[in-house]
Order: structure tokens, then sequence, then C-alpha cells
């Protein structure tokens, strides 16, 4: 297991290699240009900058050479920085890229926590009671339901939500994380938190059940229908217990795969969600960041998320060996 | 309706609107509470332990109605072996199915008919019960602890992801509150010892995909057993094992319906299983029972042309002849059957009153009876 465990982790260092490779090749090749806009903003202002001063700015960022080589060689300092654990300082923010992820991340991660939590705890259920009742009303309404969850955008079904609940009803507050007015401490500044996240988390709760029951429907009925339940039926089990412990216990595995999906999604925040409801979160950060050309938060933040990917495929695959005792982990 | 398998738009329709209707009415019946009063029945024969009367069970498809058991009776004798014999598609796992009401709604469904069966309480004291008029949440009266059933695939039958031990000791649960974790235990080692496990403690332990075929079969036995069943349904127990494993499990089952002194509903295509296990045959096609009796009169003297044929299709050592014998044709479109003998078109010695009305039970000696017109009254007129 430890053997197997360390094999994997050894993998999972080749892969990121590829994978920042990959990114910073791409982030390179996008047409945004940090000093470019910079320098417009300058000259904007009245002043000009002379030739120098900006090919003095580019050697300084490091993006002098944009041949081959140059690109190369931009990567290599990058990956020697972070072979001493230094992720760069961000171009836009001026202080180190790791500490603007962990700032900005916690807000991301408690939203998408919180979200997740009540995403399994509404969507298993229902997709349970879809597929034991299946072709039921009670199937059909459910399934409406949520297909109509899934088929709304973030943008417009968040924007609905906060034009009705916020501006309309005046039940929580429309945008931003906290409260200007609140005294700021303990109980009260707990509260101020939760009202602002309400409806950003109620829009992603909303928006993700769908997919979530319509794969617990289906992995149900795939199992409802196999030859051990028809046995646990013919032992005169009860049917809840037929559902509950020996159908859903085969349910589980299937959706402890899902959960390899879920860990960087946890971190990567709602990028647009964030932005509807102007969260400082690290989507927006990160929305922001690919905009103006940001390549050492870029590169943290994407190595970050792939980083926790590696991971969670690690985590689902010891998972798989606990749910399901035909996997043998080698 | 045409004899194609297509139907119009305003066909499929009119099917789902008018299956809809019964389902709903039979699924209602299958829910509904009810006192005991209603279903407690009467044996006709008290040397029975299960009547299976007029059975007609239903799959209600997009195509039409498929009566896939319709209208089979016969009876199980109390410490007897019935044979049930039949190619595939013939109705005999879906008359077992409805014998433990598995039938898979809401498509399946149990249409009409009646199954009486004579459960012994714990006291001691008997008690017969309709079971196609049980309601669902009665049925563990009898399923399980009453009537086990042990099924084809022994592959796929047993749950993957718990072990023999937890999906035996289930059995004890349900039907002994009182039983500990210890118990329940014992119980189960001395189950599989029953069965002839070499070493039930380690088997105990496995999961299912750990044991071979043979093994899981033998499980599967011993979870029937384990509750102590009057009646024992063995769905082709033996279809998915190779052939000496297929002897031992037939040893096996024999063995215990000595030990436990129960019946036995034995279904398989196999007649040679049926001559060495069955006391009684009965021989379905086509959701009917065409003709049933003694081992000895279905075997010596089979009457109906589809027993002959059958008969004959058993390769034997002793012919000359390189190919096998076959019926020829297939079993006809269970969608939509006519009211005539649905063997006609395969059989070798039909005549013109065949083209009548499905021909009745003719009953030839006091335990053999035929369902054709080749015999019986008609015989001595024509």
């Amino acid at each position: 297991m430890l053997k197997y465990i360390i094999k994997r982790l050894a993998m999972a260092v080749l892969i990121l290699l590829g994978v920042s490779m990959i990114i910073y090749f791409l982030i390179r090749l996008m047409p945004v240009d940090f000093i470019q806009s910079k320098i417009d903003a300058i000259n904007q202002g009245g002043a000009t900058v002379s030739e120098e001063t900006v090919n003095a700015m580019y050697e300084m960022y490091g993006l002098g050479d944009n041949s081959f080589m140059g690109i190369l060689k931009g990567y290599f300092s990058w990956l020697g920085a972070l072979a001493t654990f230094d992720l760069g300082t961000s171009f836009v923010h001026g202080i180190p890229v790791a500490d603007v992820i962990f700032e900005h991340m916690g807000v991301s991660f408690i939203i998408a926590l919180i979200a997740t939590i009540f995403e399994f705890l509404i969507a298993i259920p229902l997709g349970i009671t879809a597929a034991t009742h299946q072709y039921s009303i009670r199937d059909y309404v459910v399934t409406v339901l949520v297909m109509i969850g899934i088929s709304l955008p973030s943008f417009f079904f968040g924007q609905v939500l906060k034009d009705f609940l916020a501006l309309k009803l005046g039940w929580f507050p429309a945008s931003g994380l906290l409260d200007a007015t609140v005294s700021q401490a303990g109980l009260s500044l707990l509260l101020d938190y939760a009202r602002h996240m309400f409806i950003p988390i109620l829009t992603i709760v909303i928006l993700s059940i769908g997919a979530r029951m319509r794969m617990t429907r289906t992995n149900m009925l795939e199992v409802m229908n196999s030859d051990y339940i028809r046995t646990a039926r013919a032992k005169g089990l009860k049917e809840s217990v037929v559902i509950n412990k020996h159908a859903f216990r085969n349910t589980l595995i299937p959706m402890v795969t899902s959960l390899a999906g879920l860990l960087p999604s946890l971190f990567s925040g709602a990028i647009i969600t964030e932005q509807v409801f102007n969260l400082p979160g690290i989507g927006n950060i990160a929305l922001d960041a690919m905009n103006r050309g940001d390549i050492p938060f870029i590169m943290g933040y994407n190595m970050f998320l792939a980083l926790l990917s590696v991971i969670g495929v690690l985590l689902a695959d010891l998972m798989y060996g606990i749910v399901d005792p035909r996997v043998k982990l080698e | 309706m045409s004899k194609t398998n297509h139907l119009s738009g305003k066909e499929v329709r009119a099917i789902a609107k008018e299956n809809k209707k019964i389902i709903k009415k039979l699924e209602a019946y299958k829910n509904r509470k009810a006192p005991e009063s209603e279903y407690l029945t009467e044996m006709k024969d008290d040397s029975n332990i299960l009547e299976i009367d007029d059975l007609h069970t239903y799959f209600f498809t997009e195509q039409g109605v498929v009566k896939a058991v319709n209208g089979v009776s016969f009876n199980i004798p109390k410490h007897a072996t019935v044979g049930v014999v039949g190619e595939s598609g013939c109705g005999k796992s879906v008359t077992s199915m409805s014998v433990m009401r598995l039938i898979q709604g809401p498509a399946g469904q149990i249409y009409s008919g009646s199954i009486r069966f004579n459960a012994k309480e714990a006291d001691g004291t008997e008690k017969v019960y309709d079971v196609a008029k049980m309601p669902m949440r009665d049925i563990h009266k009898i399923r399980g602890n009453q009537i086990a059933m042990i099924f084809q695939e022994p592959m796929t039958s047993l749950n993957p992801v718990f072990t023999i031990g937890q999906q035996l000791d289930e059995v004890t649960f349900i039907n002994n509150p009182k039983a500990t974790k210890e118990t329940a235990k014992a119980r189960s080692i001395e189950m599989l010892n029953l069965v002839g496990i070499a070493i039930p403690e380690r088997v105990y332990n496995s999961f299912p995909h750990e044991l071979s075929g043979g093994m899981r079969q033998r499980v599967m036995i011993s979870m029937a057993l384990a509750a102590d069943p009057r009646l024992i349904i063995a769905d082709e127990p033996t279809t998915a094992l190779d052939v000496t494993i297929q002897a031992q499990i037939l040893d096996l089952l024999r063995d215990l319906k000595e030990k436990i002194d129960g019946s036995i509903m034995l279904i398989t295509h196999d007649l040679g299983i049926i001559a060495e296990m069955a006391d009684y045959v009965v021989v379905m096609y086509a959701g009917r029972v065409i003709e049933q009796g003694t081992v000895q009169e279905i075997f010596h003297n089979p009457m109906h042309p589809y027993t002959i044929g059958l008969q004959k299709s058993k390769p034997t050592l002793d012919s000359d002849s390189d190919t096998l014998f076959n019926i020829p044709g297939n079993v006809p479109n269970p969608i939509n059957m006519p009211n005539y003998c649905y063997f006609r078109e395969r059989c070798s010695s039909c005549t013109k009153k065949c083209a009548g009305e499905y021909p009745g039970m003719i009953q030839v000696s006091p335990t053999h009876y035929v369902a054709c017109h080749l015999y019986g009254e008609e015989q001595n007129n024509g």
C-alpha cells in the first residue's frame, strides 16, 4: 500500500512537470501583455515612456525574449524558483503569489465546501427516490426540476436570485462579503459573513444538484436491476433495507470516483458566481489575473489546482480500494 | 393487428394508456393494507404444500401485453420434488418469481389467479396464504423464511461489497430477532458446513469474488436453507456451472431435501436433471402447462407432441444418428397470442381440430394430464 502511494506520488511529480510546461508556454503565447497595458496606462496619463524604459521593463519582468529559447529560459527560471518553494511575485498585486492565493482562497473554499455538502445532502436522496419510483410522478417532477437547474446559466440565475432576494425583498445583502456598518467581532461578524454568502451558495447548490442527482439516479437504477438485489429481496429483507443497505452501498462505488474531480473545485473558486456577487474569492482574482497577463499568479494558481487534481485522483483510487472489495491496489 | 412488430404512433399511445390504467390498479392492489383474513384461504388438497391455480402473470410493454404466464395450474405435494421444464422464454422462471412475488413492477404484474401456500407458523400451526393476493407489506411472512429461492446466476447473485458472513448472518437476523452476532455466526458456519464447504470460517470472511462459481452456488443454497424453509425454489441452479460441479450441487440438493424434509420446485431445461431429481414433472410451453405427470409417466409415456420432441432432442450415446433431433420453428411471439394451440405451427401431428380453440387439460391417469387435441373424447369421434 505504502509502496503504491509512493509510486503514484513519484508519477505525480512527472505529471506536474508536464502540466507546468504546457501552462507556461500557453501563457506566453496569450495575446495579453502586462507591460504593454501598464505603459498604455502611463501614456494615457499624458507622460511618454521612452523606448529604453520599455525594454528595461520587459527585461525586468523576464519577458524580453519571445523566441522559443527565450520562453524556455523563462520557464526554467520559474521552475528554478519553484524548487525553492518560491512561486514568484504577482505582477498585479506586487506581493508573493502564495500570499495572494491564501488570502483569497478562504472565501472561495468555504462557499464551495458548504455548497458541496448541501449538494450531496439534497441530490443523493432525490436521486434515490427518483430511481426507486422510476417513471412515477415523483420521478418526473424531480427530473424536470433538476433539469431546469442544470440548464440555467449561473450568471443569469445568480442575477435573478440577487434581484429577488436581495433587491426586492431585501432579506440578504446584494454583494460583497462584509457590511461596513456591522461591528466586526465575534458572532455578529460570523452572521454577517453568513448573510453575504447565502445567495451565492444557494445559486451554486441549485445549479449543481442536477448533475449529481442524475448520476445517483442512473447508478441506483443500474444497481436495483442487478441479481444481488433480487437475492436480497428473496431473503425476506424489508425494501428499505434492500435500498439503503444493499443497493446504496453499491452506488457509492462510482460516486467515490466523482469525488476526484471535487477536490480542485473546492479551491478553484466559482469565477462567474463570484463576479455576479462581487466576492473577493480566488475565482474573481484569477479571472482578473488572466485578463491582465499576471504570469506568476496564473502559473501559481494553475499549478496549485493541478496538484490538487493529482492528489484528488490518488485519493479516489485509494477510496476505491476501501469501498469496493474487488479492487486491490498494487 | 398486423403480424409485424411495427406499431403506429396511435397504436403505441393506445397501448400505453391501457397499460397505465391496468398497472395503476394492480399496483394499488399490491401496496394496499389488508387484514390477514383477506388472503387466508384453504388448500384444495391438504397433502400439497403449494397449489398454483390458473395463474396469469403479464408484462405490460410498449408493444403490448406479454402473457408470460397464461393460466398455469399445478401443485407441489409435501416432501416432493417437482420439476418444471420448458425451453427458454416459456414462463417457467416467471412462474417461480410469481410465487416469491419478485416480479419486477411496474411492467410485470400478477394479473389473476391464486397461489395457495401452506405455511407453518413458529408455534407449529399451519396457515394457508394466497400469495397472489398478499399485499407487498405482508410478503415477509413467507418470503425467505417459508419459501426460499436459489437463482440461476451464482456469479452475480451475491452482493459484491459484503462478505459471505455478513450476507448469511442477515438471514438469521431477519428470522430470529433474538439472535446475537455470535449465534448468527454460529448458525452461518453450521449452514456452510451443511452444504459441504470445507473451510467454513475462511469462506465466512471471504467476499463473493474470492470464491468459485460452485462455491458461490453452495453459499446461495446455505443462504436459502438458513431460515428452514418449507419450499425451496431452485431456478436452474446448475445452468451456469460445469458438469462435475453440477452433479455435486444436485446431490447436495437431494440430501438437503431429506434433511429439512421440505419440497423443491426445480426449474430447468435439462431433462437429465429432471429424470434424476424429480418426482413429478410439469412441462411448460409459451406460458402454459401442456403436460404434467409423474416422472415415469412423462419419460415412459410422453403424450404431447412437444414433450415427445423434447425427449427425442436429448442427446444419447446409443443412437447411430450424427445429428441431434430438433423441433422445427420457434416459440411464437408472446404478444397477442391467439387462442389456439401455440404449438400448432411446429407440430408434426397437427390435425384439423388444432385450428380450433386452445385444448383443455385431459386427464389420462390420476396424475397424468395433457393439453392436446390428439387425446380425449375427440379422439374417439375422429
